[in-house]
């Protein structure tokens, strides 16, 4: 279990140097380590809270919407949990999307003359990172009981529907097997 | 014995890689300041004033219980430490706050240029995220900031880890407030 610790420790660590620089997908989570999740069965969508904040360039985006929602109902489906619309859910879930302009620290490298030739990517040093984040609420106690994230530079997605959805596929995806086991 | 070896390497391992993923920055400042002339010892029950309702600059961090719980319940700790006790009384002697932020820096290691004390790759400037956790001691009828402290170091890598971030938080917690004055 240690060595379990220590190795998820590092790959972060060095996941997290990699990121700094690199369009890689970085997928994590928080859970509420006191809970048996297998009392959760039902979900339904619940209402967002006013934060984390959003991005109207994705929130009020209807192809968004609809494909995050159908990626975790999907997700969660294959997961044995069921969608239910009426009568009164176990979980509520709700997602925020956001994006933030962040400096890229290889780009800034050759802006500074850090960095030459194929070193050094071709871009402009800012990118936009989005970040898509999954919260599950226990229904009764009202409750944050798990919030998965997964993070990416999204310039490419925003332009590109079928690239937006392959990255939600693939964040959702990333982001449910960080479940506790039920 | 095997087991206490392997610990302490884990934990060089692990120390090792805290400082790689900090970009050289995963030490933590931490300071305060007390408003002039005033005795803390006067105060000694406190009740927690109201949460702050803005963003952190993280949506990770936003409304994260995990993250707040932490703060809370080592705060009360700590302050338990030091003689303060907790009330549910309407009127304590000091409210505490807690605020978090989250932001991009960039460290040029304009210092270690000038200075000469890197050379090539080492003196490429670094991008790391900074935290920074601080806490209130506000006097209820004025609102008055009576006592802060704060800390900041990286925020790299903290948050997609549970356990590490609330190591962090712990260490963050208890070294702003053993800078409390002393009661006795």
């Amino acid at each position: 279990m240690k060595h379990l610790v220590l190795t998820t420790t590092v790959v972060l660590a060095v996941t997290a140097m990699a990121s700094g620089c690199a369009p890689t997908m970085s997928v994590s989570s928080h859970v509420d380590r006191n809970l048996d999740f297998a009392q959760y069965r039902t979900f339904d969508w619940g209402p967002a809270d006013a934060l984390p904040t959003g991005d109207p360039r994705l929130d009020q985006d209807p192809f968004f919407k609809d494909h995050v929602q159908g990626a975790v109902e999907r997700g969660l489906a294959g997961r044995g949990m069921e969608l239910t619309s009426a009568g009164s859910p176990d979980l509520l879930i709700h997602y925020h999307a956001n994006i933030t302009e962040r400096i890229d620290v290889n780009k800034a490298d050759r802006v500074y003359g850090y960095c030459q030739g194929a070193d050094c990517p071709p871009e402009s040093i800012w990118y936009e990172a989005g970040t898509l984040v999954l919260d599950f609420m226990d229904a009764h106690t009202n409750k944050l009981i798990w919030r998965g994230w997964a993070q990416k530079s999204v310039e490419d997605m925003l332009r590109d529907k079928d690239k937006m959805a392959d990255t939600i596929d693939r964040a959702v995806s990333e982001m449910l097997r960080q479940l506790p086991p039920r | 014995m095997s087991s206490r070896l392997t610990r302490s390497a884990a934990a060089i391992v692990v120390g090792a890689s805290l400082g790689l993923a900090a970009g050289c920055a995963a030490s933590m400042n931490v300071n305060s300041f007390i408003e002039r002339g005033v005795e803390l010892r006067e105060y000694r029950t406190y009740s927690w004033g109201p949460a702050d309702t803005g963003s952190t600059g993280d949506p990770r961090l936003d409304n994260n219980r995990f993250f707040d719980e932490r703060v809370r319940a080592q705060v009360e700790k700590e302050l338990a430490r030091h003689g303060f006790e907790k009330t549910a009384a309407r009127e304590p002697d000091v409210l505490v706050h807690y605020h978090t932020n989250v932001s991009q820096e960039i460290d040029v290691r304009e210092f270690d240029n000038s200075e000469s004390y890197c050379a090539d790759h080492d003196c490429r400037p670094f991008i790391y995220d900074k935290g920074t956790l601080l806490i209130d001691l506000i006097e209820p009828d004025t609102t008055k900031v009576l006592w802060r402290g704060w800390a900041e170091g990286s925020f790299d890598g903290m948050i997609d880890n549970q356990t590490w971030m609330e190591s962090r938080i712990d260490e963050a917690v208890a070294r702003i407030l053993a800078r409390l004055p002393d009661r006795l």
